[in-house]
């Protein structure tokens, strides 16, 4: 089987952030999301909530042009880990990951990557609605079919 | 702190707008231990700062805006402020909840609440930043709408992830029931929190907080969080909120007869069929919201299809504003409904009490009293939606009828020369069950602090379980009433959201507090500690010189049997529960609560400085 990577479904998030809450506590014993490797992001204007997640890119960016070489990835997960001691806080991963998942840690003045909680990522493991899942990279793109498929053909109200 | 090992930050705001002067202070953690946290804190420093009296809409009237402990912590359903006041609708002590995103904010900030008292000479906002705090022109945002001020804020300040919480016209306009909303469909709703707002001059309140809660023991919260989603996850209840979001009780509530319809002249509404969860959920609603930390979602998404906000969505519409701007109204078209809603929110005010107010004026014009000449040629009968709407904006802009209507019912029935059309308690609206089918929220009603209110003492479904005959009459509804209240109490002081009690009894609750703050708290302690913030309550109110006589509910459902519906020919027996609750609230049978009571609850001295007001 390939290696899980994370799909984040915005039509099904709720925008409870519970994601956040176990991701911040499980990396760093804090209540407190703004340490989280993910975000939901609400567009308030549209009512609706948009999961921000490390989508484990192939060829990832952030490591890419990492300039001092701290990112690498697990090879058991290919979640990502950085070397913290090497870390410059130049902030390009932040600037270049296409996903925009990546924040900056306040405190550590380091960015907060997503290593997959080792394969058991807790923000999938508590989220109530199924919008953010972990599955084997070669079934990523099949959760999304039917729901545009169903938007194109105009059948989708009465909400989800 | 002294003993509080978590939760709390220990510094709280006081922003003094006379003077334009903001300052940290310590949380004053001794009533945190009194009074556990948001509505009993804020009743408690309501009590003590506010002289008898107190004009609502002059400049000493303050604004106490409070969180708890759990607040920002992964305790679910934890995400409510509370703002305690004296209120310009009911012109007693008031405190009104607001769920969302707003309250974990402030506390990430560094913030378990904030004091604002004073009056600004020129339009000002807060600007709460990770412990600082700073008040800026708002010059600019006079007049704007709410969602348009929040997003003008989060533009000039550069972040679009900044929450707010502001007023609209309706708040500076003083609308007596004028709300603050916050991530543009979430309020503080009930009891007119905006028009205080507004006459100090202050637009809006925004906060940034990137900091962590300290908990004394994440391990345990965490496992008690975790086996409240997965009970919430099977609860039959909270599976109904999630799918049909609060309106799930449309068809029960009509089912019983009591569902107030057209200005509570009856408990049945005929068109029920086309307001039922399922029914929204197939051809209204498009999508869920959820406050923070809350796995329920019962928020929905319905998009706006007629007014003046056509082409928005709003989150709700609710099941009480379904009830007051729908069936007490008489109108049965979510659409209208929903149109309504969106004025309300975008001008910021309570959908309640605009509801109950223009079913007010709708009974007065089918009964002539009112002509078109007064309502601007519109056509105001129960069930005219276009009109609906063509009213509530009146009221948003406080132009013609509607000026009359933004003083609330018990002022505009007065000023129609028909007094007991007016649908209120103390002043305020009552919410959409009507108690001649559900005699124990009659004395809800008429006993709640803050004027009419449903969630003092919620007990319409303890009334209809197991057999719904009971629920009819006056048996055992003091102690339903007075047990609901003391767990409300803890709920709304907890800051919880009151949906978690779908699961969280008592025991989790106290469970959760202890995780986060490290202190046991026993259950017959923590009900003590709730029947202080009530009694303390009622002294603010007594001290105003209210009395029995205020806690009473209009003569319609007194003495005019229930013309239809289920609950056909029923009255509310008021005073004989209200006999009876007294009595095991420890209070004479004026409703003073006796000086051995006070003794047990330590509230002597408030007591005193009440009987002194009252000139005893």
């Amino acid at each position: 089987m390939r290696h899980k990577v994370l799909v984040v479904y915005p039509h099904k998030c709720t925008g409870c952030r519970i994601c956040e809450q176990w991701c911040a506590q499980t990396h760093h014993g804090e209540m407190n999301p703004a340490k989280a490797r993910l975000a939901v992001h609400r567009i308030h204007h549209r009512q609706i909530n948009v999961p921000v997640a490390c989508s484990q890119c192939i060829q990832a960016p952030c490591m890419e042009i990492c300039p001092a070489h701290c990112i690498g990835r697990d090879e058991g997960t290919f979640g990502l880990i950085l070397d913290a001691e090497e870390c410059i806080g130049c902030r390009m991963c932040v600037d270049r990951c296409v996903r925009g998942s990546i924040k900056m840690d306040a405190d550590a003045e380091i960015p907060l990557l997503c290593d997959l909680c080792g394969g058991d990522p807790q923000c999938v493991k508590h989220c109530p609605e199924g919008a953010i899942q972990y599955v084997p990279f070669d079934q990523a793109d099949r959760g999304f079919r039917e729901h545009h498929a169903l938007r194109l053909a105009g059948e989708q109200g009465g909400g989800q | 702190m002294s003993d509080i090992a978590g939760g709390l930050t220990g510094t709280m705001l006081r922003v003094n707008l006379t003077e334009g002067e903001v300052k940290r202070v310590p949380t004053p953690s001794d009533r945190f231990e009194r009074f556990l946290g948001a509505r009993g804190v804020g009743a408690s420093m309501l009590f003590d700062e506010l002289e008898p009296h107190t004009d609502p809409l002059g400049p000493r009237n303050k604004l106490i805006f409070l969180t708890g402990p759990l607040v920002g912590t992964m305790a679910p359903g934890a995400n409510k402020v509370t703002v305690s006041f004296r209120s310009p609708l009911s012109e007693t002590y008031s405190f009104s909840l607001c769920g969302g995103h707003l309250a974990p904010e402030l506390k990430f900030a560094g913030f378990d609440g904030m004091v604002v008292e004073g009056r600004s000479d020129q339009p000002v906002y807060l600007w709460i930043d990770n412990g600082t705090a700073t008040l800026r022109d708002a010059a600019h945002l006079w007049g704007k709408l709410t969602h348009d001020t929040e997003d003008a804020i989060r533009e000039e300040l550069g972040d679009p992830e900044i929450r707010v919480a502001s007023i609209g016209p309706a708040g500076e306009k003083r609308v007596r029931y004028a709300s603050i909303q916050a991530d543009y469909h979430r309020e503080f709703g009930r009891g007119g929190a905006g028009a205080v707002m507004g006459s100090k001059h202050l637009k809006a309140v925004a906060v940034r907080g990137t900091g962590s809660v300290e908990v004394a023991d994440p391990a345990a919260l965490a496992q008690i969080a975790e086996q409240v989603y997965a009970e919430l996850a099977e609860h039959p209840k909270a599976r109904l909120r999630r799918r049909f979001g609060t309106p799930e009780m449309v068809e029960a509530t009509n089912q019983f007869g009591y569902w107030a319809t057209r200005n509570f002249t009856t408990g049945h509404f005929d068109e029920a069929d086309r307001l039922t969860g399922p029914e929204l959920k197939q051809k209204v609603y498009i999508g869920d919201n959820s406050c923070y930390a809350c796995p329920v979602a019962c928020g929905k998404v319905s998009p706006v299809t007629r007014g003046p906000f056509a082409g928005q969505a709003i989150e709700g519409p609710e099941f009480e504003t379904i009830g007051l701007l729908g069936a007490n109204c008489g109108v049965s078209d979510p659409e209208a409904i929903i149109a309504a809603t969106a004025i309300c929110d975008a001008y910021g005010f309570d959908t309640m009490s605009a509801g109950a107010s223009i079913s007010l004026a709708m009974e007065a014009f089918e009964r002539g009293i009112l002509g078109p000449e007064d309502t601007g040629g519109v056509d105001l009968r129960f069930g005219n939606g276009e009109a609906l709407i063509a009213i509530t904006r009146q009221i948003a802009e406080r132009t013609g009828l509607g000026d009359v209507l933004a003083e609330g019912s018990k002022r505009a029935a007065e000023r129609f020369g028909v007094p007991d059309l007016a649908m209120q308690v103390k002043g305020q609206e009552l919410a959409t069950y009507e108690p001649r089918g559900v005699v124990g929220m009659g004395l809800s009603y008429a006993i709640s602090p803050k004027g009419g209110h449903h969630m003092i003492a919620p007990t319409m479904g303890l009334e209809t379980a197991g057999d719904p005959a009971r629920r009819l009459i006056p048996d055992g509804k003091a102690k339903m009433v007075r047990d609901t209240q003391l767990i409300m109490t803890i709920v709304d002081s907890l800051a919880l959201c009151a949906s978690m009690r779908f699961v969280l009894g008592l025991e989790s609750m106290l469970g959760l507090y202890r995780a986060v703050t490290g202190i046991a708290i026993e259950e017959q302690e923590a009900l003590l500690m709730a029947e202080r913030v009530d009694n303390l309550e009622r002294l603010f109110n007594l001290r105003e010189g209210l009395a029995r006589k205020d806690d009473t509910l209009p003569r319609r459902l007194l003495k005019e049997a229930m013309p239809s519906g289920a609950s056909q020919g029923n009255t509310v027996p008021l005073d004989q529960m209200l006999d009876e609750y007294y009595g095991l609230m420890g209070w004479d049978s004026s409703g003073v609560p006796t000086a051995e009571r006070m003794q047990e609850l330590g509230l002597q001295k408030e007591w005193e400085a009440a009987q002194k007001a009252r000139g005893r």
